[in-house]
C-alpha cells in the first residue's frame, strides 16, 4: 500500500484516495512552437515514457481531496515517496540531485534552459 | 403539464430494522456550490457579506452561522448548506454580490443525497466502508471531507460527536443505503475499539 500526502490541502492517505496520473512534466511541444512541430516530437510527446528502474516523478491527483493534480518522487524499487510538490513546480533539489539517467538529463536541460530565460 | 413537484432519492424506502445505529435520510437541504479565488479579496468580502460568515480556508473545516452551513471541499470550492427554501435567498444574494468577481454560483440541491448516521459506533460503521482513520483527532464537530466511501465518491460531515452526514451523488442513493443498512446491522457490530475516547 502507497501512502500518498496532497501538498495542497494536506490530505494523507492511501493509494485508493488518489489517482496515479502517468509520468510527470511531459511537456507539449506545439504549446511552445505550434508551427514547427515534427513527427517525432509529437510521437515523442504522445507515446514515448521513462521507465527508469528507481527515483521517478509521477502526476497524482488528490481524487477524494481537494481534487487537485499535483507531482511526486517516487522510487520504482522501494515504493517510497521522497518528495510531493505543486503541479507547477520542479521537485525540491536534492531530489533533483538523487535523479539518474533520463531524468537527470532532463532536469538538467530544464534547469539550463530556465536560466537562460 | 405535469406538475413539477420534488422528490427525495430515498423516498419510499423501508424502514431499517434492528441496526447498531440510527440511519434516516435528511431531505429539504437546499446546497449551493460555490467557486472562487480565496486570493482575490473581493470575492472574500463578497461571500461573506451574502453569507454573513468568513468562507472557511483551512482544509476539511467547516463554519456555520444560524442556519447556513459552509463546507470547504477544496482551496476554490465550497458547498453552502441550508434549508430549500432559504437555498434561493442565498442563491440570488450570493449572485447578486458576486456580479463582476471571477466566481462561480450553482444551486446543486437536487444533486446529492444526505443520510444521516446516529449514534454509538457510527465511526466503526463509517470505517467499514473507507480507509480514513475517523478515531483520529482530525474527525471532531467542524470537520468535513471528501472521502472514498463503499468505493464511490461520498462526502462526509461531522455535525457533532457520533453525528455523521453522508453526502453521496443521487444516484448512488439506493447502494449507499443498502451498504450503510448492512454494515449498520446489530449483530455486525464492531468492538475493535471498545468504549475509546473520542478524540478530544
Amino acid at each position: 500500500m502507497l501512502v500518498v500526502k496532497c501538498p495542497v490541502c494536506g490530505a494523507e492517505g492511501d493509494e485508493t484516495d488518489f489517482h496515479a496520473g502517468g509520468q510527470a512534466h511531459v511537456r507539449r511541444p506545439a504549446t511552445t512552437d505550434p508551427a514547427h512541430v515534427t513527427d517525432e516530437e509529437q510521437s515523442n510527446y504522445l507515446f514515448i515514457r521513462i521507465n527508469p528502474k528507481g527515483l521517478h516523478f509521477e502526476r497524482w491527483r488528490c481524487d477524494r481531496g481537494c481534487g487537485k493534480w499535483f507531482h511526486a518522487a517516487r522510487d520504482t524499487v522501494t515504493m517510497e515517496f521522497k518528495a510531493f510538490y505543486g503541479i507547477t513546480e520542479l521537485p525540491p533539489a536534492d531530489v533533483i540531485a538523487q535523479a539518474k539517467g533520463q531524468w537527470a538529463e532532463y532536469f538538467a536541460n530544464r534547469l539550463t534552459s530556465e536560466n537562460k530565460a | 403539464m405535469s406538475e413539477l413537484s420534488y422528490q427525495s432519492p430515498l423516498a419510499g424506502v423501508a424502514e431499517p430494522q434492528g441496526l447498531s445505529i440510527s440511519i434516516r435520510e435528511i431531505t429539504e437541504r437546499g446546497m449551493i456550490d460555490l467557486r472562487g479565488l480565496t486570493s482575490d479579496p473581493a470575492f472574500m468580502a463578497a461571500a461573506k457579506g451574502a453569507l454573513g460568515v468568513d468562507l472557511p480556508t483551512r482544509p476539511r473545516t467547516s463554519a456555520s452561522w444560524g442556519d447556513v452551513r459552509v463546507l470547504w471541499l477544496s482551496t476554490d470550492q465550497w458547498l453552502i448548506l441550508s434549508s430549500r427554501a432559504k437555498a434561493h435567498e442565498l442563491l440570488a444574494s450570493l449572485r447578486a454580490a458576486l456580479q463582476g468577481i471571477h466566481s462561480l454560483v450553482v444551486d446543486v440541491s437536487d444533486m446529492r443525497a444526505v443520510i444521516r448516521l446516529e449514534g454509538d459506533g457510527c465511526r466503526e460503521v463509517i470505517m467499514k466502508g473507507t480507509s480514513l482513520d475517523l478515531l483520529d483527532k482530525e474527525y471532531v464537530q467542524g470537520c468535513c471531507r471528501r472521502m472514498r466511501y463503499a468505493e464511490i465518491a461520498a462526502l462526509l460531515d461531522v455535525v457533532e460527536d457520533n453525528v455523521f452526514d453522508i453526502y453521496v451523488f443521487r444516484s448512488y442513493a439506493h447502494y449507499t443505503w443498502n451498504f450503510l443498512c448492512a454494515t449498520a446491522k446489530a449483530p455486525a457490530k464492531l468492538k475493535l475499539f471498545g468504549k475509546q475516547d473520542v478524540p478530544a
